[in-house]
């Protein structure tokens, strides 16, 4: 899986969890997913769970303090792929 | 309105590699934590007591059944060695001084120092000035910032893991902030807290439900000459899931605990 599809999947799962959908029209690798589109931050272990769930693989709790922007989470799932 | 259950469980040895691991990791962190351990031990005479009066005398504060309060903490730190976090609801930004106090009294907290529950703070609110930073330095606080950059956040809980793995305690409130509603909310669940239990070897959990009287809903303080009313119930969470769900599944244990212990509180009142 090349990382345009990763990143296609994970903004398609990011979606639901979204509040500042105009910031998701323009997403890119730099967007950062608590302060650019105001994903919960109680809520980021939902996404992360979803993660798991769509690309089928484990991800630490330390993993998830490596990423704030998208493009952190498409390296995080790309290593694991 | 007390319950609780205790644990012997008491891997030290785990315990141990937990704060081996952090002193490799992240020595600076070690030696920041010594620090702010000695100055607010040093100082405590000094907060602790002013702590103490302003609750007492100035806001004429009273804590229910205090000494059963007490007695039951004295119990559960009796009965085993394991490693203690405390978690409570959050209606106010004074809860940890009032969970302080009422689980003990300014002499205990000075001759016990290291029982005293260490502070996770929001920076944004009590670190604005220096003034501030220096009094919650103090006062054993470890500022976090909600929503902020994962590796800090991160880093504030690596910390209150190595403290809890050795023998010190912390009060973390899993709704992350204050209940928006008046009550526990489950879906404001926050995993940190499952993460720390998860990563601490016999880790017990002391849920703390803490209740004005006069408090309806979330605030600033209680109203001033408010009777609150406390109850305690140690938990050891389990898991059988890994990695991130597991955290969010031991931080769901600990919120439902506190949401049935709201449950009683409100039931004993109808």
């Amino acid at each position: 899986m090349d990382r345009a599809e990763v990143m296609d999947r994970v903004v398609k799962i990011l979606t639901p969890w979204v509040k500042d959908e105009a910031a998701l029209a323009k997403v890119s690798m730099e967007t950062n997913i608590l302060e650019d589109l105001k994903v919960n931050s109680a809520r980021l272990v939902d996404v992360v769970i979803a993660f798991e769930d769509d690309f089928d693989i484990e991800i630490a709790d330390e993993d998830v303090d490596k990423v704030n922007t998208v493009g952190d989470a498409v390296n995080l799932i790309s290593g694991k792929l | 309105m007390g319950q609780d259950v205790a644990s012997g469980v008491e891997p030290r040895a785990d315990r141990e590699t937990v704060i081996r691991n952090a002193m490799r990791s992240d020595p600076g962190m070690v030696r920041r934590h010594a620090r702010q351990r000695f100055v607010s031990m040093l100082a405590g005479p000094v907060w602790v007591g002013f702590s103490v009066l302003v609750m007492r005398f100035y806001f004429r504060y009273r804590i229910a059944d205090v000494k059963r309060v007490r007695a039951t903490y004295r119990r559960i730190r009796a009965e085993s060695k394991a490693p203690l976090l405390i978690c409570a609801n959050h209606l106010t930004m004074v809860d940890s001084f009032l969970i302080a106090w009422a689980l003990g009294s300014g002499s205990y907290w000075l001759s016990h120092p290291d029982e005293l529950p260490w502070n996770t703070p929001e920076q944004t609110n009590f670190g604005r000035t220096r003034l501030q930073r220096f009094l919650i330095f103090v006062a054993k606080c470890i500022p976090i910032t909600r929503g902020g950059a994962r590796e800090d956040v991160g880093g504030v809980l690596e910390r209150v893991k190595y403290l809890v793995a050795r023998g010190e305690t912390a009060c973390i409130f899993p709704e992350a902030g204050r209940s928006r509603s008046g009550r526990v909310e489950e879906s404001a669940a926050a995993w940190g807290v499952g993460r720390i239990v998860g990563a601490v070897p016999g880790c017990r959990v002391l849920c703390v439900y803490i209740r004005g009287r006069a408090q309806s809903s979330f605030g600033v303080a209680p109203a001033a000459g408010d009777t609150l009313d406390v109850a305690l119930a140690c938990i050891e969470p389990k898991s059988d899931t890994r990695g991130v769900r597991r955290s969010r599944d031991l931080a769901a244990q600990i919120v439902r605990q506190l949401i049935r212990m709201e449950e009683e509180y409100f039931d004993a009142r109808k």
